[in-house]
């Protein structure tokens, strides 16, 4: 079969928006931002916070919650086509729900790599497969956001598993943008640390440290973050297949 | 399961900082940055006493970093094997 020849249609901007792990930190300012900018949003989380059930109360047409176990994919099933009976099709989906982790390898217990590998990177394999096959099959074009870290690109004591899940991911953009010939603009975000539940671990000597190597001098906020999802989910852009960091040259 | 005692644990640390040709101060109010005690000392020690006493002692980091003094990792340790 030839992939060649005739020109590609543009991928539209993403309408109907899943965001998997939107009930707090960058999932739920995501959430806020893309209802904001007119879209419509699916989001779900294992518990769906007051904010998160509050944005789903306001806006009932365009916003459907749930609670949903991202490595559980029969629900995640369930959740798809539920959001997509409420919303219309999916045209976009945001892969950002995680697991951290802060511990050295070694003392890392066996149960808790297989979590963090199987949330952080099985369980959006999957729910990327669901929801590229119903595209596919519907002839659809969409767009595809997956949040990374700078740990898929930088070495971090204490987040060996989850850095290997997040260079995963950036593999697998790499990879899907290629396959999706052009259908599908498959980007990644790879924020820098940024405050919320999942950092919260960090001591204080190590946020100050991280400041102190930022250019920027701060560090990056989830608003600082959201602009740039939303830009790969809306813009015309022949953005495909990168990992865009967002770190104030922490990094660099 | 069989558990190290703190005295047991203390000759562990010594013999840790040994092979690196420093020494275990009496004194279990010393400072870790005076013995020149890192992480992965104490990764290095928690993995001998591990070997000793046949179960593994998972943490994570942030319960490191209240660690200071030759005490605090003694009682991270001996609290560790009990959990
Ligand atoms: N914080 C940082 O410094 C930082 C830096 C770089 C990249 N990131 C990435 O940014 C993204 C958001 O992180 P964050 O800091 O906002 O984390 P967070 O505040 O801990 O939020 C994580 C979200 O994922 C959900 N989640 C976790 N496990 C889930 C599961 N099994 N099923 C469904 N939902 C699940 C959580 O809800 P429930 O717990 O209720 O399920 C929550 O909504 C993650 O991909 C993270 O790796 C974070």
């Amino acid at each position: 079969m030839s992939d060649s020849a005739t020109r590609t249609p543009l991928v539209p901007p993403s309408t109907v928006v899943l965001v998997s792990g939107g009930s707090r930190g960058l999932g739920l300012a995501i959430v806020t931002d893309l209802l904001s900018a007119g879209l419509k949003v699916a989001a779900f989380a294992r518990t769906v916070t007051p904010e998160l059930a509050k944005l789903a109360d306001t806006e009932p047409q365009r916003c459907y919650v749930d609670s949903v176990d991202v490595t559980d994919l029969a629900a995640t099933q369930v959740f798809v086509r539920a959001a997509e009976d409420r919303l219309g099709p999916i045209d976009g989906l945001v892969n950002n729900a995680a697991v951290g982790q802060d511990s050295l390898h070694v003392h890392t217990a066996t149960a808790d790599i297989a979590r963090i590998i199987e949330t952080n990177l099985t369980a959006p394999l999957q729910l990327t497969r669901l929801v590229v096959r119903r595209m596919l099959a519907q002839g659809r074009r969409g767009r595809i956001v997956n949040v990374t870290s700078i740990c898929a690109q930088r070495g971090f004591p204490g987040l060996v598993a989850y850095s290997a899940t997040k260079g995963g991911m950036d593999a697998a953009t790499r990879s899907l943008a290629r396959e999706l010939g052009g259908r599908m603009l498959v980007n990644a975000v790879a924020p820098g640390f940024f405050a919320s539940e999942m950092s919260a671990v960090l001591g204080q000597t190590q946020l100050d440290q991280i400041v102190r190597r930022t250019p920027t001098g701060h560090l990056t906020a989830p608003e600082e973050v959201v602009p740039v999802v939303r830009m790969l989910l809306r813009d015309q852009t022949n953005i495909n297949g990168q990992a865009i960091v967002v770190d104030g040259a922490a990094s660099i | 399961m069989t558990e190290l005692s703190r005295t047991q644990i203390r000759d562990l640390m010594g013999q840790v900082l040994a092979n690196q040709g420093k020494v275990l101060p009496d004194d279990d109010g010393t400072d870790l940055r005076d013995v020149g005690f890192r992480s992965l000392d104490f990764s290095e020690l928690a993995l001998r006493v591990e070997d000793e006493t046949g179960e593994e002692l998972n943490f994570d980091a942030p319960g490191l970093r209240r660690i200071a003094t030759v005490g605090d990792v003694l009682d991270f340790l001996v609290e560790l094997q009990r959990q």
